[in-house]
């Protein structure tokens, strides 16, 4: 049984439709990241799931009950805000606390729960500070804890690193991680981060403009993305995308010729207009003698450290490689690049659909 | 340099005299002269009488009189009832006002109009709903079959009256303030407190109003000062009567004055009546800090 189901969901508002007929399933313990771009209806979905807006059309269910019309206190769910929404002039224990009062809990117990939390969080020595005297890092801790005290059924995390630094980011993310292995409570986290969708995830569910674009797995959507808004949307740098179209069992772009990959054959029509795409870490130095080597000049070369980003310029086509930055070559230079043809993907040029699937 | 910024000093100067002028004259030189009146005795009825120094009598008198005392308590019952009761009222309705419902803009414009009407027509507007025969309140009371009261005509009914003109003219003051800070209250705690739950008692009670408490305190207080200096609608509704039942330290203090032309005591029932108001603003503000840091 799924934890959390949504069949069609749609939220308008007036004649104005936000979300368009969301279906997901979301397992027990499982911890779903809903990921897209501002204004995609991320947010607006994890919202609904709280209860905190309608759902205007569909059905919303938590447990296997429809909870369309139930109000958000009695959902089992608890909601991490983006800014920590704590009460400013209580102090951590009573943050917690006051999350704790609906449930009516024996002094001893509220205590107990208080302090567990606390512990499992690192907030023991804070218990007794106002959320103004914490850092950023500490007050999301808070804001953890308080959701956590309640022991819900579901988390749900509204962009709750955001307003974190990157090096805070990277920390919370790992506990956020560690902790869920450790409660297994069902999480539905809501992020515009790729990184955080892709290091925490079960299951990711990507959106745009209100649509469901794909559901998987990290890899799924790494590795075999449904279209080219995923392809481009997961991994950075983005997934260079070139224009071709197949020619006598070849991919005839502008500037180069590929053969196509086994995998695609008999899901293409000769004369069909594609998109090839190549992860810039598949895109690879190589010597002028080569089989396949394309002519390419640098324009840029941007140092990172352990690899370099090299802006190419393939006859007319931009894209980017990512090589080991020990022997990168200079700005200007003209190079040799070859595709690496097992991770190749093809799309359709008219829809933006994989080939693949 | 050193010419130019003198220079520019003397318009500075120059400039702020008027200002200055009007000041001193409209306030400094009479609370001054109030303060010298206020240790002679300088009778109005008589004034070819010499103006002399008397040290404290005219406070050592004041403060054992029990009319000054009796004004006094007066005063500070009048405060209670109209501050408590503008407290309960303006944060009500400051509440619904701030709920997202058709009309609410329109209402609230319309509940600030007794705030821009002058006290002396809002007690004018008063007379004319007590006035114990014709008034219309006893009127609209004789409709539902209710024998009217004596308004302002009664001791156990005048200082109520009064409470209640006053009342009406300034809970706006403090539904407005209430409002305006509702409104800068961050809206996701609400929503944390809805999904975990708690009840809207709760949450009034227990988040709401602790926010609200500093700018609660910072209303009061304005208030208080006013209450403290009521005047006109008393002036207009009772002049202090029936007997000395509504008679507060500002009517006493017209009396004493420009009744009984003792303007020696009069000047000095003022500065004893400022002497309060000091304490009392101190004792508003200390505990407004108290509660600022207790927030941050």
């Amino acid at each position: 049984m799924s934890s959390i189901a949504l069949e069609k969901v749609v939220k308008r508002y007036g004649a104005f439709e936000i979300v368009h007929g969301i279906d997901l399933a979301i397992d027990k313990g499982e911890f779903v990241v809903l990921l897209g771009p501002s204004g995609c209806g991320k947010t607006t979905t994890l919202r609904m799931v709280a209860g905190l807006e309608d759902v205007s059309d569909g059905k919303l269910s938590i447990g296997g009950r429809v909870v369309n019309d139930v109000a958000p206190k009695d959902r089992g769910v608890a909601m991490v805000f983006q800014n920590y929404a704590l009460y400013p002039h209580m102090t951590v224990r009573q943050n917690m606390e006051f999350a704790l009062r609906p449930l009516k809990l024996a002094p001893g117990e509220v205590d107990r729960r208080v302090r567990e939390t606390a512990a499992i969080l690192g907030l023991d020595a804070l218990l007794a500070r106002k959320p103004s005297a914490l850092s950023g890092g500490q007050r999301q801790r808070v804001a953890m804890g308080r959701a956590m005290v309640r022991t819900p059924e579901v988390f749900l995390f509204d962009e709750p690193l955001s307003n974190l630094d990157a090096k805070l980011r990277t920390q919370v993310r790992w506990e956020i991680g560690k902790l869920h292995k450790r409660l297994g409570t069902t999480i539905l986290y809501v992020t515009h981060d790729q990184v955080e969708a892709m290091t925490l995830a079960d299951k990711i569910v990507i959106m745009r403009d209100g649509h469901v674009e794909q559901v998987g797995s990290p890899e799924d959507v790494y590795t075999r993305p449904a279209n080219t808004f995923v392809a481009t949307f997961i991994g950075s740098p983005a997934m260079n995308l070139v224009p071709a179209r197949l020619m006598g069992g070849k991919l005839q772009a502008e500037a180069f010729t590929l053969p196509l990959p086994d995998r695609f054959a008999g899901r293409t029509a000769e004369g069909q207009a594609v998109l090839i795409g190549t992860r810039p870490s598949d895109v690879t130095l190589t010597a002028a003698d080569n089989p396949g080597a394309l002519r390419a000049t640098v324009e840029v070369t941007e140092y990172l450290g352990d690899d370099a980003l090299l802006d190419l310029r393939v006859g007319l086509h931009e894209m980017i490689a990512q090589v080991p930055a020990a022997n990168r070559p200079g700005n200007d230079a003209s190079v040799h690049v070859t595709f690496n043809a097992a991770g190749l993907h093809l799309f359709d040029a008219a829809t933006g659909g994989t080939l693949l699937s | 340099m050193a010419y130019q910024a003198t220079r520019n000093r003397r318009i500075f100067v120059l400039f702020l005299l008027p200002v200055v002028a009007v000041l001193f004259l409209t306030t400094i030189y009479p609370m001054l002269y109030a303060g010298w009146l206020s240790f002679r005795n300088y009778d109005l009825a008589k004034p070819f009488i010499p103006r002399i120094f008397v040290g404290w009598a005219n406070y050592a008198e004041i403060l054992s009189s029990g009319t000054f005392l009796h004004a006094l308590v007066t005063t500070l019952k009048l405060m209670a009832m109209t501050l408590s009761i503008q407290l309960v009222l303006g944060v009500g309705i400051a509440l619904l006002v701030t709920q997202r419902l058709p009309g609410m803009g329109v209402a609230r414009t319309l509940l600030l109009i007794p705030m821009m009407i002058s006290p002396v027509i809002v007690g004018l507007v008063w007379l004319f709903l007590y006035f114990p025969e014709l008034g219309y309140l006893n009127y609209f009371l004789s409709l539902v079959g209710l024998s009217g009261v004596g308004w302002i005509t009664t001791t156990t009914w005048a200082l109520w009256a009064i409470a209640i003109a006053d009342i009406w003219q300034w809970t706006p003051f403090i539904m407005m303030g209430t409002a305006a800070a509702l409104h800068s209250l961050s809206p996701e705690p609400y929503e944390a407190a809805m999904i975990d739950g708690n009840s809207r008692w709760d949450v009034f009670w227990r988040v709401t109003l602790p926010q609200l408490k500093p700018v609660l305190i910072s209303l009061m207080f304005l208030r208080a000062i006013d209450a403290f200096k009521i005047y006109d609608i008393i002036f207009v509704l009772t002049k202090g009567g029936p007997g000395d039942s509504t008679e507060v330290l500002s009517m006493f203090i017209y009396r004493e004055s420009f009744t009984f032309w003792r303007m020696g005591m009069g000047a000095a029932a003022s500065f004893v009546s400022l002497a309060i108001i000091t304490v009392l603003v101190t004792f508003f503000f200390k505990s407004l800090n108290r509660d600022r840091s207790a927030l941050e």
